[in-house]
């Protein structure tokens, strides 16, 4: 009897798992009281005024107080400028019962002040300008419009859905309702008492499923509405499994902002992921515009945006005019206060570059980084890495970073390493380094509950758990079983979990040990929505409500000071799967547990573009799959596209086949080998890339409408991408084709396009909209644009860092002018050296048929690379000759035609070095 | 050409020089073997030089000038400029190998000579210590193999004499099986003989009885009683409806199958009907049923729960001793199944105990005591003479016929075993029946080559089957894997299997057990039978290539 039962259930589980993620262990926006609570402002409104005489103005700022009209609450508002046509606004309680929590550690540091000058008040509205931009607020009903340069693009409050729930104590009587039973409130046609009581039954306590939310502080939902009246399209708030461009939730929930563990997630839907970045951009062909809703507590954000279907958009066409109301988003989170960032571009890369000068980027990473990873839960043992490893070598496959999943560690206990599994771990890395290669190992925030396990004794002894509301360390349940969590919010915590990778402690690896935090959302197996409880009590008595989001970027915060101690003059190497606004400058990210399907490969493109706009270019997705075994054919695809994301990991689940490239049938081995050699020959523009990155704030990788504005046939692209506005890439993410559509995108609104240059033939695109290319299975469809240079390096080795001497091709694709541009960022690919000078950063500019070299910035790394090859594609004719001219020396060079392209033999000149070529026709 | 050269370029010009002219006998680029030398010869006359495909011809100073002018990379054997090109380690002292260009001038010293990268990486010369203790292990290995040749020798020739000792004894067993045959008509005869009269004194006896029967006071109700249950039971075998039971309506109940050999065949059917083809309901009551009954309730008494008050009746036709119940509506299958999960809901342990004294019952087949067979009515001495007479002979057919069965299933196993690949001479065959562990930190492994591969854990718990034998998968060399499949299955993941890699030693045992795949284990396994010296000599001329 119980044996039958005992069956069944393992059939239940068997088939939960086979059809993905279960949507019921999350919390619907119906489920979640504040959010229904804050939905409902959307019927009534609300009704806050600016209090006249409580004015003040500043260089840079403007404050004042709000009244809710309704309830005489007293609120204050700061509404500062900040440089580069950007305006922060917060508002908070005047008299707070006690301080809510505002987000720390996200922003790279104190934004840099702008300046303001007040204008007129007349009819209740004060003007403030800043250099191009301008804000107009208005008192009665309280709404600030922004402009930049004269176009209104942000409206604040001008739906009138600002909903601030004030800090109240709690009512004597408790309600009578009962906790749990979601009894209709018939709220619709609720009249507002004279207090301000909140009615919800969530309101003081709620519960969901098994587990219940104390809520000792009660209702403190904060939330505000922008719109976007130049914007036809809103994107960005990742993370979730959806397409680029935001779609309406009038009919569904709102996108959801919570770190969360989610096991198989399903695409296409507004579900929470592991990351959070409340980041959100308007665009329309001629203004592009941001919010920065910078609150760390769980969020949910309505979108309001015309729906497309062919009826609205015929409409408009027909019209010439919108019939819609402008494109919209309503945040609304559950603790904290309004702090938003209004990013009035005008150009879309102006606004991303505005969103990367609060929070930051990532820093250049390591050469090796941006090369290929090979993982799997797990691999098994010394023996078996260092096996996958030759390998590689033996099919001739570059291949620079192993992972180590947990099963390394001794029991789950981090820090630590399994002496049967991996007796001699400095010896299987120092086979790995040999090669120029790295190992990665992960650290995940859950420890292990075991009292002779050191770090648990000393988060003990020191209190450094996150607590229970009753002031105990909360326990939970993860892969070690049993576990807690320390509270990285606490820097001490942060700086003895730092501590622990010096390697007098962590003895067992070496400085080339770069680090992988997963988890850290936080997963907890047996906690509500698989993460903690919302009443677990931080550093600083903040509730762990106010700060979710926020706790796996204090754990990279945490790894990144450890390996920077560690090793001071090494660039730290750190993948993350939770984040937040900010988590870019500290570790990379993928797309957390995906599956082997054709879906979840196209939504590693789309996921990925919305992560970079919102300052996440390091990103990448599972190659093959995490869940599940790809087939050959799906797996080659993969690959091919992952060589051209930015992170280039395979990795996989533990119950899936092996998938290294050699257990594939030759073809499938081959086509791998040429994906990710296509790979290696493109890092010197991924490097230059993420230095410009760091220097400018643009993104790596970037969707159409970035470089291509004025094309609305553009903007909902994306299952293509542009490196830079070097290479545009459309992969194969389809089984079974033999052609794909590739759209060229229009610089202008009159079908005028860049010209492009396949990237392999050198054949010449010169259409605007959908052409139809053909492929093979080795075939990566990408282009190089007219008018740009880049770098390659075309000598396969086995790992990225034996490449440092190779020579470089340059490659010059020449626009309708015959012109070209294009830069290159050296150095040592390792040490901070960069930041003194020790880099080369040469702009290559090619026009009437010379090429020459212009250096920025110092120059002092001394590189032994050289120049072999240069390819020159666009190019009517051969040149009857071609001279360079070095240090005043001139000297002739041999040029063929190959292909498309004229290719010029052996220029032989060293990075550093300026250079003149010219092509001479008789 | 001035500063703009780099450094590393002018050493490599340089070292290509002085390997040209110094390194060898004769001169000639470097990277390229010494049989490939003559290929790399300035044209008289013009200094050109033709790729080796054949497809351009360059200057001869542009080989080896690190940059790639040949579509095959023939014109880079010493650089890594050509992506698809070779470097030649010549490796004096030890064993000349190709590289990939792509390992040259990468700052790892990959040849043991160290030509692959220039003098400022520093590579030591190796290649003596190497190829003196490559020289030491090829020693070792062909000292291994001669040994273990030796026992190979004796494996094979114990492998010819399993064969042939196999081959022998499947010979005797046919020849056994022809005796046994002859003997089993002899004794099918003298059954029928002996069953005939038994029949005969039954009959006669029975007709005494029924006499006597009917004097006595009790027996007006118990005919009546036989009566009704006969005819419930001639309806049951009466398949056709037409009034009459026929020898092969009998022939599907395998309750009357009498000797248990599996099917009741005609003449058992016919004894039932007493030796006729077929019986109307009034012979059926009086003559067959008579016969049935005692099979039927020994039958059933194999599903007679253990406390025969609470018994509930279950087959059609019940009449036990004290068989009063009869009124009672018969219950189908199904509806036992129900009322005994209702008694288990009510009492789970009593069902479960019961379920598993059931379930003993079914595995032995032996009815239980109680319902053993009514007490059998005494004879008279002869009738009894003739029924032991009968009773004998069909004991004695019954022997023949499980003595066929046992040879039978004796060649079944022979012809197994010959069909098993225990290698081309006969190798292999002795380790079929041997058992082999290997220890680590969890499980006990084992293997018994030709049978299966198990796991079991240290600390307790059930073996788990990793795979059964199904055959060898060496790639090349054939006998240098086994393949195990079929194994039990994984929680949510495939049938377990294993692959046995072997190699050569003087005795047998696995040296490591791995599971690189969820589930598909990996076993190192050495045996004598692996010294095969002529395979070692295929492999070590696979490794020159």
């Amino acid at each position: 009897m119980g044996y039958g039962l005992c069956i069944v259930a393992i059939a239940c589980a068997l088939a939960a798992y086979s059809s993905g993620v279960d949507p019921n262990n999350f919390k619907t926006c119906e489920q979640s009281s504040f959010c229904r609570r804050s939905r409902k402002v959307q019927s009534s409104g609300s009704k806050y005024a600016l209090i006249p005489g409580t004015l003040n103005s500043y260089t840079d700022s403007l404050t004042g107080d709000l009244v809710n009209k309704e309830n005489h609450h007293l609120f204050s508002f700061k509404l500062e400028a900040l440089a580069g046509s950007t305006f922060r606004l917060r508002i908070d309680e005047k008299q707070p019962l006690r301080p809510r929590y505002k987000v720390e550690h996200a922003l790279k540091g104190q934004p840099e002040a702008g300046r303001i000058r007040l204008h007129t008040e007349t009819d209740g509205e004060i003007v403030i300008t800043s250099e191009r931009t301008k804000a107009v607020l208005h008192g009665d009903p309280f709404y600030i419009d922004f402009y930049e340069h004269d176009v209104l693009v942000v409206s604040v409050n001008s739906k009138n859905w600002l909903y601030f729930e004030h800090l109240r104590p709690k009512p004597n009587e408790p309600t009578e309702q009962r906790e749990g039973e979601q009894e209709d409130q018939d709220g619709a046609v609720e009249t507002p008492k004279l207090t301000d009581s909140i009615d919800d039954p969530g309101a003081w306590e709620e519960n969901f499923k098994s587990h219940h939310d104390s809520k000792p502080y009660g209702p403190e939902a904060v939330a505000l509405d922008f719109s976007f009246p130049a914007a036809e399209i809103l994107f960005g708030i990742p993370e979730h499994a959806d397409s680029f461009v935001l779609k309406s939730t009038s009919r569904t929930d709102p996108y959801r902002l919570y770190n969360l563990d989610v096991f198989e997630y399903i695409v296409d839907s507004k579900m929470a992921l592991y990351g959070s970045v409340p980041v959100i951009y308007g665009h329309g062909a001629q203004r592009t515009a941001g919010v920065y809703w910078q609150n760390a507590a769980e969020t949910w954000v309505d979108i309001q945006t015309a729906e497309t279907n062919v009826v609205s958009s015929l409409v408009n066409f027909v019209s010439g005019s919108r019939k819609t109301p402008p494109p919209g988003a309503h945040f609304i989170s559950e603790s904290g206060i309004v702090d938003a960032f209004i990013m009035l571009g005008p150009k879309p890369i102006d606004t991303f570059k505005q969103y990367a000068a609060l929070t930051g980027t990532h820093e250049l990473p390591q050469l090796f980084s941006l090369a290929y990873h090979q993982s799997r839960w797990n691999y098994n043992d010394e023996r078996d890495v260092t096996a996958v490893s030759a390998k590689f070598d033996e099919y001739n496959i570059p291949m620079d970073t192993m992972w180590l999943d947990i099963e390394y560690t001794d029991g789950k206990r981090y820090f630590t390493w399994d002496k049967f599994k991996f007796p001699q771990p400095l010896a299987m890395i120092k086979n790995l380094t040999e090669l120029g290669r790295h190992l990665v190992v992960i650290i995940d925030p859950h420890i292990k509950r075991d009292n002779g396990y050191f770090f648990h004794q000393d988060c003990t002894e020191k209190g450094y758990y996150v607590k229970t509301r009753e002031g105990n360390d909360y326990e939970g349940w993860c892969w070690p079983g049993s576990a807690s969590y320390p509270d990285f919010f606490n820097p001490d915590v942060r700086q003895y979990y730092a501590s622990q990778f010096d390697l007098s402690r962590f003895q067992t690896v070496t400085a080339d040990v770069m680090l992988w935090n997963d988890m850290n959302e936080p997963s907890v197996f047996n906690g509500p929505e698989i993460t903690a409880p919302k009443d677990l009590v931080h550093y600083g008595n903040w509730e762990h409500r106010d700060v979710h989001n926020l706790y796996g970027h204090m754990h990279l915060m945490g790894t990144f000071a450890g390996l920077q101690q560690r090793d001071p003059n090494q660039r730290p190497f750190i993948l993350t799967r939770a984040h937040f606004a900010g988590s870019q400058r500290y570790a990379a990210i993928w797309t957390g547990d995906n599956l082997a399907d054709w879906p979840h490969l196209q939504h590693s493109i789309k996921m990925c573009l919305t992560e970079a706009v919102a300052g996440f270019s390091f990103c990448g997705a599972d190659v093959g799959g995490f869940f599940g075994n790809p087939d050959a054919e799906l797996l080659e695809r993969w690959y091919q596209t992952g060589a051209f994301l930015p992170f280039f990991r395979a990795h996989a689940h533990i119950d899936t086949k092996r998938r290294e490239p050699w257990l594939y049938p030759e073809r499938t081995r081959l086509v791998i080998q040429n994906a990710i050699r296509k790979r290696y020959s493109y890092l010197p523009l991924w490097y230059t890339a993420f230095y410009e990155l760091e220097k400018t704030g643009a993104p790596v990788i970037r969707p159409l409408l970035t470089h291509y504005p004025l094309d609305k046939d553009a903007f909902g692209i994306d299952d293509q991408l542009l490196v830079q506005d070097r290479l545009l890439v459309k992969p194969v993410m389809q089984q079974g084709v033999s052609k794909v559509d590739v759209y060229f995108p229009a610089i202008d609104d009159k079908k005028n396009g860049d010209l492009w240059y396949d990237a392999d033939t050198y054949e010449r695109q010169e259409r605007v909209g959908y052409v139809s290319v053909p492929v093979t299975e080795y075939k990566i469809p990408v282009w190089q644009r007219g008018g740009s240079i880049l770098a390659k390096k075309e000598r396969p080795r086995r790992s990225a860092p034996l490449m440092l001497h190779d020579p470089y091709t340059l490659i010059i694709c020449l626009d309708r002018n015959g012109r070209a541009a294009g830069t290159l960022f050296l150095d040592d690919e390792k040490s901070y050296d960069y930041r003194q000078g020790q880099y080369v950063y040469v702009s290559y500019d090619f026009s009437e048929n010379q090429l020459t070299t212009r250096f920025i910035g110092k120059r002092l790394y001394e590189s032994d690379a050289w120049i072999e090859r240069i390819v020159i594609a666009g190019l009517e004719r051969v040149p009857s000759s071609v001279g360079i001219t070095v240090n005043g020396v001139k000297q002739n060079l041999e040029s063929t035609r190959q292909g498309g392209a004229v290719v010029i033999r052996k220029p032989n000149v060293k990075m550093d070095v300026d250079f003149l070529l010219i092509l001479h026709y008789a | 050409m001035h500063r703009a050269i780099s450094q590393q370029l002018a050493i490599l010009a340089a070292l290509a020089l002085s390997v040209s002219w110094c390194a060898a006998d004769v001169p000639r680029p470097r990277g390229v073997s010494l049989i490939k030398a003559p290929l790399y010869q300035p044209r008289a006359g013009d200094d050109s030089w033709t790729c080796l495909d054949g497809s351009k011809t360059i200057p001869f100073v542009q080989v080896n000038d690190d940059y790639c002018d040949c579509p095959d990379g023939s014109d880079e054997p010493g650089t890594s400029a050509c992506a698809q090109g070779q470097f030649h380690c010549l490796n004096k002292g030890h064993e000349s190998v190709d590289i990939p260009s792509s390992r040259v001038q990468d700052g790892v010293c990959d040849c043991c000579d160290g030509s692959d990268e220039s003098q400022v990486v520093g590579c030591a010369n190796t290649c003596a210590e190497l190829g003196a203790a490559a020289a030491i292990q090829r020693r070792n290995q062909a000292e291994l193999h001669k040994q273990g040749a030796e026992k190979r020798q004796e494996m094979i020739t114990r492998g010819r004499q399993l064969r042939a000792d196999r081959e022998t004894r499947r010979l005797e067993l046919e020849r056994r099986i022809k005796d046994q045959e002859a003997l089993k008509s002899e004794k099918q005869q003298i059954k029928i003989n002996a069953e005939a009269l038994e029949s005969d004194a039954l009959e006669v006896f029975k007709e005494q009885q029924r006499e006597l029967d009917a004097d006595t006071v009790q027996a007006e109700e118990e005919p009546q009683q036989m009566r009704q249950e006969a005819s419930l039971s001639f309806g049951v075998y009466d398949i056709n409806k037409d009034g009459f039971v026929e020898v092969t309506e009998l022939m599907v109940d395998i309750n009357l199958d009498r000797d248990r050999n599996g099917v009741v065949t005609v003449e058992e059917a016919k004894y039932f009907l007493d030796e006729r083809e077929r019986v109307d309901l009034d012979a059926f009551v009086t003559l067959a049923w008579p016969r049935i009954k005692p099979l039927k309730m020994l039958a059933e008494g194999l599903f007679q729960p253990p406390h025969a008050d609470e018994q509930v009746p279950k087959v059609p036709v019940e009449a036990t001793t004290e068989g009063v119940q009869q009124s009672q509506p018969q219950p189908t299958e199904e509806q036992i199944d129900m009322e005994a999960s209702t008694d288990g809901e009510a009492d789970e342990e009593g069902d479960e105990d019961q379920y598993d004294d059931e379930e003993g019952d079914v595995g032995v087949g032996e009815a239980s005591p109680e319902i053993e067979a009514p007490a059998p009515p005494v004879y008279d001495p002869e009738t009894q003479r003739l029924v032991e007479q009968a009773n004998e002979a069909r004991n004695a057919l019954e022997e023949v016929e499980r003595n066929i069965r046992e040879i039978e299933q004796e060649v079944k196993e022979i012809d197994e075993q010959s069909a098993k690949d225990y290698g081309q001479q006969e190798e292999w065959a002795v380790l079929d029946g041997e058992c082999y562990n290997f220890e680590d930190r969890e499980y006990v492994y084992t293997l018994c080559p030709f049978d299966r591969a198990s796991q079991k854990p240290k600390n307790g718990g059930a073996e788990t089957t990793l795979g059964r034998w199904e055959q060898w998968i060496g790639e090349g060399y054939k006998y240098s894997k086994q393949k195990y499949g079929n194994g039990a299955a994984c929680w949510n993941g495939p049938q377990r299997s294993a692959i046995i890699n072997i190699s050569c030693a003087l005795e047998p045992r696995i040296t490591s057990v791995g599971e690189p795949n969820r589930c598909e284990y990996y076993f190192e396994f050495e045996t004598p039978a692996a010294c095969d010296s002529e395979a070692q000599r295929a492999e070590s001329v696979h490794d020159e290539l």
